[in-house]
């Protein structure tokens, strides 16, 4: 921060020498840069959420007008109303809330233990089983779904919430370990082995000491798979058959019907496709921060 | 004489045992959890797999179970045009994809890093695409290059008069799903860019400027080398993904127009669904094959590449 501070470029002492006014010229043309590309940035980003939201509200009727409405003549919600009478639309919701926060409870917390483990003690094979751990993220879901079919199936998993929470928040633990160690190894361990010199056991450091340390890390991560998980598709196509436990994108891919265009509800589609936006937008604008630092750590460690 | 002795020590086993013997329990207790959830839904999976890949299994005829073949479900893949379209298309799309996520996402990460008034707000919208649904993507994108109904070819259209068919041609549906994986991953790549270029210092491109570099000799001389190892590691990461990638081809175009854009994914998911175990297996190790092989030389650059910089 204060090799920034003092680096900076000290502008205003410049004075007039005979470069200065060609100088300012390129700063307005670099910042003009900066805005144009800004808007080019913000226009490539938001135009398909606009479409999505636009379509969401579009009468039936006028959505599939050639050329294509931008702006509805009459706004309207009926869309939102048919959605519901196709799909058991609350039904689905709440699976999916409780498979999202299930899965990212379950894997924050035996990321969290693990990651202390890996962290702080050190064992025999420790360094083998962490590159092991952390391999595992390349392993593609799909190769290895037939097997993990049948032996969910020989253990009455398929088809019920703590299977698939089984198997994503799974899916989620490498990236989230690779995190938390990486935090954890941050946090000076001086004030663990002053705890142990003060006699507390095991237990209490972990739970009194070490928990608060790490808790906004293990809060970002919630957030980061709640977010992985209430966008999976793969897992509940897979494994959920019956409406108890089918998740919101599933029954986005019960709208879609093979069939051609035409036959598409793209009016339902898009009130579907708002419902799992928004919950997502307001995760990011609570923890926007967070979560940018969150991606940044797993990835750069 | 057993309960007097009982009653002198500490209660419980545990306290008995040295320290270091302590530290090794509570660490195996530790990632019991986690080690227990990989090995169930990833490696005794993947060690099923790699049985089934060397046997013919289709639980509808193979009542007694796998029957050997040896290397037959490899032979047969070499023979199989779709296998091989979807093996060529994937390569493709992870390539084209992770190469244009890593050049944009550079140049995205410029734009966050830059001092304007709204860089928080480019900060917010551009986690945006990353954090929705790929389905939703997927989908919506379908939508929008649709032929008749969509935005894209109509915007297309009156900006520049060129009449794109996207989805039907096959060669334009492959541009098209590979530029849906580019709009939502780009942002990604360049959040992880943006932390690292806000680790370089900003010392080195003063010193350069003094010497009368401009913009883009620094971003050749200083911002990509020193990006080198991250842009390496981000890059391989992606491929690696990416290589897996199933919803977002499968709901946008279902692997079509004929089987152009199919992945080795939804090659496997097919199989499985037609209840070819056995060769499902047999595609899916050569899935891991071409995984495993990319993050070897992954990491071999990456070794090279960080000793040196």
């Amino acid at each position: 921060m204060s090799t920034q501070l003092t680096a900076r470029p000290a502008q205003p002492a410049q004075g007039d020498h005979p470069g200065q006014t060609m100088e300012r010229l390129t700063r307005f043309g670099g910042s003009i840069l900066v805005y144009v590309s800004f808007i080019i940035f913000a226009v490539v980003i938001g135009l398909p959420f606009y479409f999505i939201f636009i379509s969401s509200i579009t009468p039936s009727s006028e959505l599939f007008n050639i050329p294509p409405t931008y702006l509805p003549s009459a706004p309207t919600l009926e869309n939102y109303l048919k959605m519901m009478e196709s799909i058991p639309f609350l039904t689905y919701f709440r699976n999916s809330l409780i498979f999202a926060i299930g899965s990212s409870a379950v894997s924050v917390i035996a990321a969290g233990m693990a990651a202390y483990a890996l962290a702080r003690i050190r064992f025999p094979g420790s360094n083998i089983l962490y590159l092991a751990l952390i391999l595992s993220v390349a392993l593609p879901q799909i190769a290895v779904l037939v097997p993990m079919y049948q032996t969910f199936n020989s253990f009455r998993l398929v088809n019920t919430p703590y299977g698939l929470i089984i198997m994503m928040s799974s899916l989620m633990l490498p990236f989230t370990i690779m995190t938390l160690v990486s935090f954890i190894n941050q946090v000076p361990a001086e004030i663990e082995e002053a705890a142990y010199i003060d006699g507390a056991n095991t237990a209490q450091i972990i739970l009194r000491v070490v928990l608060p340390l790490i808790r906004p890390a293990l809060f970002t991560m919630f957030l980061i798979n709640f977010i992985i998980s209430w966008n999976e598709l793969l897992y509940p196509l897979v494994f959920a058959h019956n409406v108890d436990t089918k998740t919101l994108s599933v029954g986005l891919t019960e709208l879609t019907d093979p069939g051609s265009t035409y036959t598409k509800p793209w009016d339902q589609m898009s009130a579907l496709s708002v419902f799992m936006i928004v919950p997502v937008l307001l995760i990011i604008l609570f923890g926007q921060r967070m979560i940018i630092s969150g991606l940044a750590r797993g990835a750069l460690k | 004489m057993a309960a007097q002795s009982r009653a002198a020590q500490p209660p419980g086993r545990f306290s008995r045992l040295t320290l270091r013997q302590r530290f090794y329990i509570v660490a195996v207790l530790l990632l019991l959890p986690a080690v227990a959830l990989r090995v169930f839904t990833a490696f005794y999976p993947f060690l099923q797999t790699a049985y089934l890949s060397l046997h013919k299994y289709n639980p509808a005829f193979d009542h007694d179970g796998p029957v050997f073949v040896g290397l037959n479900n490899f032979t047969r893949i070499g023979s199989d045009p779709v296998v091989q379209a979807s093996i060529g298309f994937t390569l493709l799309f992870v390539l084209g994809a992770t190469f244009f996520q890593l050049t944009l996402g550079l140049a995205v990460a410029h734009l966050l890093n830059a001092a304007f008034r709204l860089r928080y707000l480019a900060r917010a919208l551009v986690l945006i695409p990353w954090a929705i649904p790929m389905a939703v993507a997927a989908l919506g994108f379908r939508w929008m290059f649709d032929d008749q109904f969509g935005i894209i070819p109509d915007l297309l259209r009156t900006l520049t008069g060129a009449n794109v068919r996207w989805l039907i041609d096959p060669n334009n549906a492959k541009l098209a799903v590979v530029s849906v994986a580019v709009w939502k991953s780009t942002p990604f790549v360049a959040l992880v860019l943006l932390a690292g270029l806000q680790g370089i210092g900003r010392d080195l491109y003063e010193a350069a400027r003094v010497d009368g570099a401009n913009a883009w000799t620094c971003l050749f001389y200083i911002t990509i080398p020193m990006l080198l190892p991250i842009l390496i590691t981000t890059g391989m990461f992606m491929i690696v993904w990416q290589l897996a990638v199933f919803d977002l081809p499968f709901l946008m175009t279902g692997g079509g127009p004929g089987f152009s854009t199919t992945v080795i994914a939804q090659k496997i998911y097919l199989e499985s669904n037609s209840l070819n175990y056995g060769y499902a297996a047999s595609i899916s190790m050569v899935l891991v094959g071409i995984v495993a092989l990319v993050g070897a030389v992954g990491l071999y650059l990456f070794r090279r590449f960080d000793v040196s910089a």
